[in-house]
């Protein structure tokens, strides 16, 4: 069966997609969902949520819901786009250094070890102070230059058990070349690790870029979660009871995470079997338990 | 990992981890090759003289670690310099003009600013790294950066060791017990929880944390490390108001930071279920805890110790955001305060403690591999 298939018979993975779906949808169709414009003032400032607000309106009488469905453009697309930069870099080293190991293999391996001890967040937050207001562009950036040392590490692991393998031992007897063998023979057979490299860069590109913004490093005119949960907690939205300013953006960004991290979770349990919690396995489980006489 | 980890990260600790066995790609095999010859074409380079391997692999690691240090203040060194614009208005002109002339060029020539090449401007700003000179904080001028940060570090370090052993230990037993219990209610419930827990954001669990315990049931303070009117001291109240005020954050952590320990640990654990010696331990009639516990427990906790290092980037990302929400005086929320007036030496300097604070860390965990892997045991 495949990848696709098998994803679309996993309770988790559906649950996950269908959140996914969801947030992508009300992106796209954001202007058809709201009639106030996300970045002018429509009403009185900190009012609670009502008819005429849903979700009540921001210190600067901005409304809530209508700069929630807009940002969740710019958190779809900095996670899209940095998850896909740090995905492809990661791939592409990872495969290189594993399938050829020697001086190559070392260069790339140490750099990704430093990469990995250096502390992702500090760093980030040194490279966006420098740059100033970061704009979501900029953000992803970044992002993608400084996350691909994980995917590097996992991918580079699997390449070197791959190319062990008969097929790619053949492929090199029929004289194929390098790149070739690279990018026909073993990337496809590391299409669930790139899977779970992808889903869980958009998960940290998502969280980081979030973070990076509430922490004052965003440029403030940009409408996304991250900048609505640095002025609610810059407005002491909390202190003067304005609650729904910040737990609209929470909420969102929970949600969203919640959908990928499920999407996340599925592949790796249909790559790896073992990890199944329930279907067949399951069964199985139970069946040998009760023939143990202990269920 | 970034994964996390992405932060990550943020993924916290990486799902998907197929190679933990004990073939030769395990992690563990990653800590011990970071810089020597990885295992090609199937041959088995393990350093062979027993007598030196503990001390050959420590050496090892030590001269990776400086490189790595040496990476970080480079990127301090050549930054301000890559963007456009004058580095050195740049980098102190949220001074405006309350720093004396002397006080400008001394700052100047910490980091390298020296009327000479850029090599020996390197060198020059290397030389004030590695003799602990960080400059000077420019928004709380004249403190020096590294007793800035120090000062801050002691509540980081609290905050974080407690709440990384808290739920270390919390995670790796809820690991174990799914695991043992795969397939189950108990197991769904476990798993489902910890992908939650990994996949949120630490400042949204910092802040929903704050809005229900802080602000609706008014149980515990909203900011502050220690009651403000009073002197630190060894005193009962005042190490009282302390843990009074850490609990919330404390919370924080350990709800962002479990999930991850627990799912690495179930993978581990399920994978080892398979191997012919719990089997084996079964068959001789051992009881269910002693397999689960001394058999597999035990294996399965060894490529966790080595994910335990690369979590800890996430742990420190965690706790400065954590930090700031409940206005903790730990580096994340100097470090705020810092971005806030582009106080440049103090972000710089966050960079380099934070990965000292990293390196010390993974140095840590190889001490602990020197102990627990056999492999590296004297014969």
């Amino acid at each position: 069966m495949s990848l696709s298939k098998q994803l679309l018979n996993n309770k988790k993975a559906l649950f996950g997609l269908a959140i996914l779906v969801l947030v992508i949808l009300i992106a796209v169709f954001a202007p058809l969902l709201t009639e106030y414009s996300p970045v002018k003032r429509v009403g009185r400032p900190h009012q609670a949520p009502s008819w005429e607000y849903w979700m009540g309106t921001t210190r600067l009488g901005h409304d809530v819901f209508s700069r929630l469905v807009y940002g969740a453009r710019v958190s779809l697309a900095v996670g899209f786009g940095a998850g896909l930069l740090i995905t492809v870099i990661g791939t592409i080293l990872g495969i290189i250094a594993g399938y050829k190991g020697g001086v190559v293999d070392e260069v790339i391996n140490f750099f990704t070890n430093m990469v990995l001890v250096v502390p992702n967040l500090p760093l980030l937050l040194v490279l966006a102070a420098f740059i100033g207001q970061a704009s979501p562009l900029v953000i992803a950036v970044i992002l993608g230059f400084t996350s691909w040392a994980w995917g590097v590490r996992v991918t580079r692991s699997e390449t070197m058990s791959i190319r062990q393998r008969d097929f790619v031992k053949s492929a090199e007897m029929l004289g194929e070349p390098g790149w070739r063998i690279m990018a026909f023979e073993i990337f496809p057979n590391l299409i669930s690790i790139v899977g779970i490299n992808f889903i869980g860069s958009v998960i940290f590109a998502v969280i980081t870029e979030a973070t990076l913004e509430f922490l004052g490093l965003g440029d403030p005119n940009t409408v996304s979660w991250g900048i609505m949960l640095y002025n609610a907690q810059n407005s002491s939205a909390l202190s003067v009871g304005a609650w729904w300013d910040l737990l609209a953006p929470c909420v969102a960004l929970a949600v969203l995470g919640l959908g990928l991290a499920l999407i996340n979770f599925a592949i790796d349990e249909i790559a790896n079997p073992r990890l199944r919690t329930g279907g067949m396995l399951g069964r199985w489980t139970r069946m040998v338990r009760l023939g143990e006489g202990k269920v | 990992m970034p994964l996390p980890k992405r932060l990550g990260s943020i993924v916290s600790l990486p799902l998907a981890r197929r190679d933990q066995g004990w073939g030769d790609e395990s992690p563990d095999f990653w800590a011990i090759h970071a810089i020597s010859h990885p295992p090609h074409r199937g041959a088995n380079t393990r350093p062979h003289g027993k007598e030196t391997t503990q001390m050959a692999f420590l050496l090892r690691r030590l001269a990776f670690y400086l490189a790595a240090f040496l990476a970080a203040a480079t990127i301090n060194f050549f930054l301000p310099r890559l963007m456009p614009g004058d580095p050195i208005e740049m980098m102190f002109a949220s001074a405006g003009s309350e720093l004396s002339l002397e006080n400008l060029n001394a700052l100047k020539l910490t980091f390298g600013f020296v009327d000479a090449p850029l090599g020996q401007q390197y060198l020059t700003y290397l030389q004030s790294v590695f003799t602990g000179d960080l400059g000077r904080s420019i928004k709380y001028f004249p403190l020096p950066v590294t007793d800035l940060l120090g000062r801050a570090l002691i509540w980081t370090v609290g905050l974080v060791g407690i709440a990384t052993l808290v739920s270390f230990a919390l995670g790796t037993f809820m690991g174990v017990m799914a695991a043992w219990r795969r397939g189950t209610k108990f197991d769904s419930i476990v798993s489902l929880s910890a992908i939650f827990s990994s996949s949120v954001p630490a400042v949204v669990v910092s802040l929903l944390v704050l809005f229900v315990f802080g602000y609706q049931l008014g149980w515990f303070p909203n900011g502050y490390a220690a009651d403000p009117m009073l002197d630190p001291s060894f005193s009962w109240p005042y190490i009282s108001g302390v843990i009074y005020h850490g609990t919330l954050p404390m919370l924080t952590l350990v709800i962002v930071l479990t999930g991850g320990f627990a799912v690495t640990m179930r993978n581990n654990m399920i994978n080892l279920l398979g191997e012919d010696y719990i089997v084996m331990g079964r068959a001789k009639g051992l009881s269910d805890s002693r397999v689960m516990l001394w058999y597999a427990a035990r294996n399965a906790l060894l490529p966790t110790v080595s994910s335990f290092a690369i979590a800890l980037g996430t742990v420190l990302g965690g706790s400065l955001v954590t930090e700031v929400v409940f206005n903790y005086p730990g580096l994340g929320n100097t470090l705020y305060q810092a971005i806030l007036a582009r106080d440049y030496p103090v972000i710089q300097g966050q960079l380099l403690i934070m990965t000292g604070a990293m390196l010390v860390a993974n140095f840590g965990v190889d001490l602990s591999y020197v102990l627990l892997d056999p492999r590296l045991k004297k014969a």
